[in-house]
């Protein structure tokens, strides 16, 4: 203060803002090229095939019937999961959530650990269990009750239904009980002072209260079974029961200009159910939403079962053993079987040369790190631009920082067959930049899809950390970098940590992208995988699906231990 | 010393007007209250002293040094400021001595001198023995103090407090205001203090600004604001306070619909507001000033607090003498007796009294 002078800074504002500008600059430069540039140009392939506007590519794709088929099967099969996987979850979430059943934190982390299952996995399962000749349940279920032949078969409409009902229910359950948990417990408490009994108050309060988030939930079912691979790839083709996603998938491998044409008509028909689905859920029925998640821990109010606790546990359980551990156990036992006809327990059938293989074999830990390397560095730059995006969207006004958000949402909310289908038709080289067949095009599909993921949990822990503790720091005289490092980043190290195992764990396993984007030299662990289910050693497929288990279940203990059970997947 | 000048500063927010001008002098060692209900301004100039805002126009200047004006800004950590935040804004990941060590860490003092700077400071704060709990493990006002010794470990000459007391519960908050007073002369060092709370503004401050609406709306030592509010919202604002309206004429001011007056030789003529405290109004049976009936009273233990109606309906509030509760029953008629009490224009805005913050 001695020398007033010397102290006096020019007016920093205008830099100030140029760093802020350069950081929404670059992440929507970055958004624009991989993500919005090769969506738009899907949509204008699909219309202007030839370079002149024509609905040609639409009339030949739509009046070939397999294809109406596989809109067909998409639609139904989308539509009864959707359904099927609400009924499911938000009896089960009121039931872990809201009334004193028996274990039900355990149930919540199966139920959701479930989530980060890759859903190919369940498939693998399924066809074990429900193949029409040799599926293990069904021939159990045949003897049990003496039927002339199997019960079910998976190779149909009805066991892709199945299948996708287990293993995207958990998407709804997750959202509902969220919601549900966050509800102002007073809220019933005042309907029951009004005399209500606890089912009136039921459907009279909480279910209309949920209402917004049942819906989103449904939606968020039906987009993502509308845009899943692993499942009707695996259980579909044997039956020749096509989906979108599978035909888009043959479309792109006969390679033809004419293939690729009608993949990317397809494509955009997906995409246009998905951005319709994501603006209802996020501007129509996110309106709606009556429950806001508030900082404090509301503890809700728990509804004594009566009589009826003893029964609902049991139906809980039953319904865990059929959905997570039959398929969990058969694709764990499947792993050790010499010969899938017989017994497991038979003498001689025990092997462990399966697991021996996935650890040894050049060629699956090749691609083993191709999926370590890709997803770190997904997760990693992920990461990054998350943090930004988070320090953008709650401690600045810049303008602009708004549109980063929508992107990496809609993002999100785009199937990925459509984001690959996409990157492969531009990034060839024809406009300027050339990364097929490399590590990068896969990366950068990662995080267009996952981003958001990270993104939304940083966010809202950044949201916690009232402004004046950043202050508080400034006002002791540190510096903004100094401010990050002392203050916000201790704060939501835990969450940034959490943040890169959710870009990083669903990239690792990834599927759908990694079968359009892999080359000889960038095969990831997801379509090895496949790949040995489909055509070489189901035995060896199993083992690796079990160890991605292992590891999402290791991975998964670490991170509820790393942030004291803050997070979990 | 920290002497401060805010010269014609104003703010914005948007197309809103928070702050209109203002311009102000704190001299060195000062104790100053920024005081007015919640929305009025006083925070933001609080966070423009601090350089969390930057003035719209204006030039704010600590001991001649400019630090805000169209052509300079330095941003907070520059200012060598101690600040107080409402929320404490105590960092929930370190301890009380790493919370307290913060400013000397920055400023790369050696590790021997912060330690004994610290201990020192939490000497002054009462917060030794609690060197290496961490936050959570405090009760707000130890996180009050905790913040307080932050603020002042680095030996600022400038202190600004934001509410630091509105968390804390009635018992708590007044030993803080004595002891935050203690600090401040034992330091040495200019505060600036912003409340919605006029017994804080009147038992800590050397100087009192009390702001409606982003207006200053009188300056002065507490003693002044209360004997002589300079208008009907510091009136209201700054202790109790009954307004009466009545009409001036001639030397002579009449209670509205009654025939008693009162004698007065100030210059407002037409509608006024008679402003009487309380507090300063005598009961007595025979005479008074002015007249009415006793209509409730209530026993508070060290004063009887009641209200007597005048022939209007208006009610007027009266602290009395406990002993008066015996003496007086509901229903008599009484008289008012005062010996001070301020004209105001009748700007309609009674309303006033009922101050939200």
């Amino acid at each position: 203060m001695a020398n007033p002078a010397a102290a006096v800074e020019p007016v920093s504002k205008k830099l100030y803002f140029d760093i802020k500008w350069l950081l929404i600059f670059v992440i929507i430069a970055f958004l624009v090229i991989f993500e919005v540039f090769p969506l738009l140009y899907l949509v204008f392939r699909a219309f202007f095939p030839e370079g002149g506007f024509s609905l040609e590519a639409f009339q030949r794709v739509y009046s070939y019937p397999l294809n109406w088929t596989a809109l067909k099967n998409t639609v139904i099969t989308a539509g009864a999961s959707m359904i099927l996987g609400v009924l499911i979850a938000f009896p089960l979430a009121w039931l872990v959530g809201r009334t004193n059943l028996y274990f039900k934190k355990f149930f919540r982390t199966l139920f959701v650990m479930t989530y980060m299952v890759p859903p190919y996995v369940g498939a693998m399962a399924w066809l074990r269990l429900l193949n029409p000749r040799v599926g293990t349940l069904n021939v159990f279920l045949q003897e049990l009750f003496n039927l002339s032949e199997t019960p079910f078969n998976i190779y149909s409409v009805g066991g892709l239904i199945w299948v996708l009902t287990t293993f995207y229910y958990p998407y709804a359950f997750i959202t509902i009980s969220r919601a549900m948990e966050n509800m102002d417990p007073s809220l019933e408490e005042a309907s029951k002072i009004s005399g209500a009994s606890p089912l009136k108050t039921v459907a009279t309060i909480t279910l209309p209260m949920m209402a917004p988030s049942i819906v989103a939930a449904a939606l968020l079912v039906f987009v993502s079974a509308a845009s899943c691979y692993g499942i009707p790839s695996i259980i579909g083709a044997p039956g020749n029961v096509d989906t979108v996603t599978t035909r888009i998938i043959d479309f792109v491998y006969i390679g033809s200009s004419e293939g690729l044409s009608d993949a990317t008509t397809l494509a955009v028909f997906l995409m246009l159910i998905a951005n319709l689905v994501l603006y209802l859920s996020t501007f129509v029925v996110g309106r709606k939403q009556y429950i806001t998640v508030s900082g404090k821990s509301v503890r809700p109010n728990i509804v004594d079962l009566g009589k009826w606790r003893i029964p609902a546990t049991i139906a809980v359980i039953v319904f865990a053993i059929i959905v997570v551990v039959i398929p969990f156990a058969t694709v764990f036992a499947t792993s050790f079987t010499v010969n899938m006809g017989k017994d497991l327990f038979e003498a001689g059938n025990f092997t462990l040369k399966y697991w021996q293989v996935v650890f040894t074999r050049k060629q699956i830990l090749n691609s083993a790190q191709n999926s370590i390397v890709a997803a770190s560095v997904a997760a990693t730059l992920g990461i990054i631009i998350s943090c930004t995006m988070a320090y953008l969207l709650t401690r600045t006004r810049a303008r602009g920082r708004k549109i980063p958000d929508f992107l990496i949402t809609v993002g999100s909310g785009t199937p990925s067959i459509v984001i690959a289908l996409g990157l492969i038709m531009t990034m060839n080289g024809k406009f300027g930049i050339n990364i097929y067949n490399t590590l990068f095009i896969i990366i950068v599909a990662y995080m267009i899809k996952y981003l958001l993921m990270g993104m939304r949990t940083i966010v809202s822990a950044m949201t916690q950390i009232h402004e004046s503790l950043e202050e508080a720091a400034q006002i002791s005289g540190a510096g903004w970098l100094r401010r990050f490092k002392d203050v916000i980043l201790p704060l939501i190290g835990p969450s940034v940590v959490a943040g890169w195992f959710l870009i990083f764990m669903p990239c690792f396993y990834e599927l759908t992208m990694s079968t359009l984007l892999y080359s000889t030299d960038t095969k990831t662990i997801g379509y090895e995988l496949y790949q040995y289910q489909t055509y070489h050693s189901q035995q060896t497929a199993s083992a690796m699906a079990a160890a991605i288990l292992i590891f999402v279940v290791v991975v998964n203990w670490i991170l509820n231990k790393v942030t004291k059970g803050k997070f979990s997947i | 010393m920290s002497t401060i000048k805010i010269d014609k500063v104003r703010k914005c927010f948007g197309s809103v007007e928070v702050l209109k001008e203002f311009n102000q002098v704190f001299e060195d060692k000062e104790f100053i209250t920024l005081l007015g209900p919640s929305g009025c301004g006083k925070t933001t100039m609080l966070r423009m002293l601090a350089g969390f805002e930057k003035p719209t126009s204006g030039t704010i200047s600590i001991d001649d040094k400019v630090v805000s004006s169209d052509k300079v800004f330095i941003p907070p950590e520059k200012r060598d400021i101690g600040m107080v935040f409402q929320s404490y804004a105590v960092w929930p990941h370190m301890t009380v001595f790493d919370n307290i060590a913060y400013p000397l860490k920055i400023k790369k003092v050696p590790k021997d001198v912060i330690k004994q700077k610290v201990d020192a400071i939490m000497e002054v704060v009462h917060l030794s023995q609690y060197a290496d709990r961490i936050p959570s493990q405090l009760s707000g006002g130890q996180q009050q103090r905790v913040a307080l010794g932050r603020a002042l470990v680095a030996e600022p000459n400038l202190l600004l407090l934001d509410e630091p007391l509105s968390n804390l519960d009635a018992k708590l908050r007044e030993n803080m205001r004595f002891e935050i007073k203690a600090i401040q002369k034992k330091l040495g060092i200019t505060v600036v203090y912003v409340t919605h709370d006029q017994i804080e503004a009147m038992t800590m401050s050397d100087k009192v600004i009390v702001i409606n609406d982003g207006v200053i709306q009188q300056v002065g030592n507490p003693m002044e604001i209360y004997r002589n509010p300079a208008n009907q919202f510091v009136a209201a604002f700054v202790g109790k306070i009954d307004f009466i309206h009545a009409t001036s004429e001639n030397g002579k001011i009449t209670i509205k619909d009654t025939d008693q007056t009162l004698d007065y030789d100030g210059e407002l003529t037409g509608d006024v507001v008679v402003a009487i405290r309380p507090e300063s109004i005598h009961l007595c049976r025979e005479g008074g000033k002015l007249r009415g009936v006793m209509d409730n009273k209530t026993f508070m233990g060290d004063v009887n607090d009641c209200y007597v109606r005048l022939p209007n309906g208006k009610g007027v509030r009266v602290i009395a003498p406990p002993e008066t509760y015996d003496i007086y029953e509901i229903g008599e008629e009484i008289g008012l007796d005062f010996d001070t009490f301020h004209v105001y224009e009748d700007d309609g805005t009674d309303a006033a009294t009922k101050i939200v913050t």
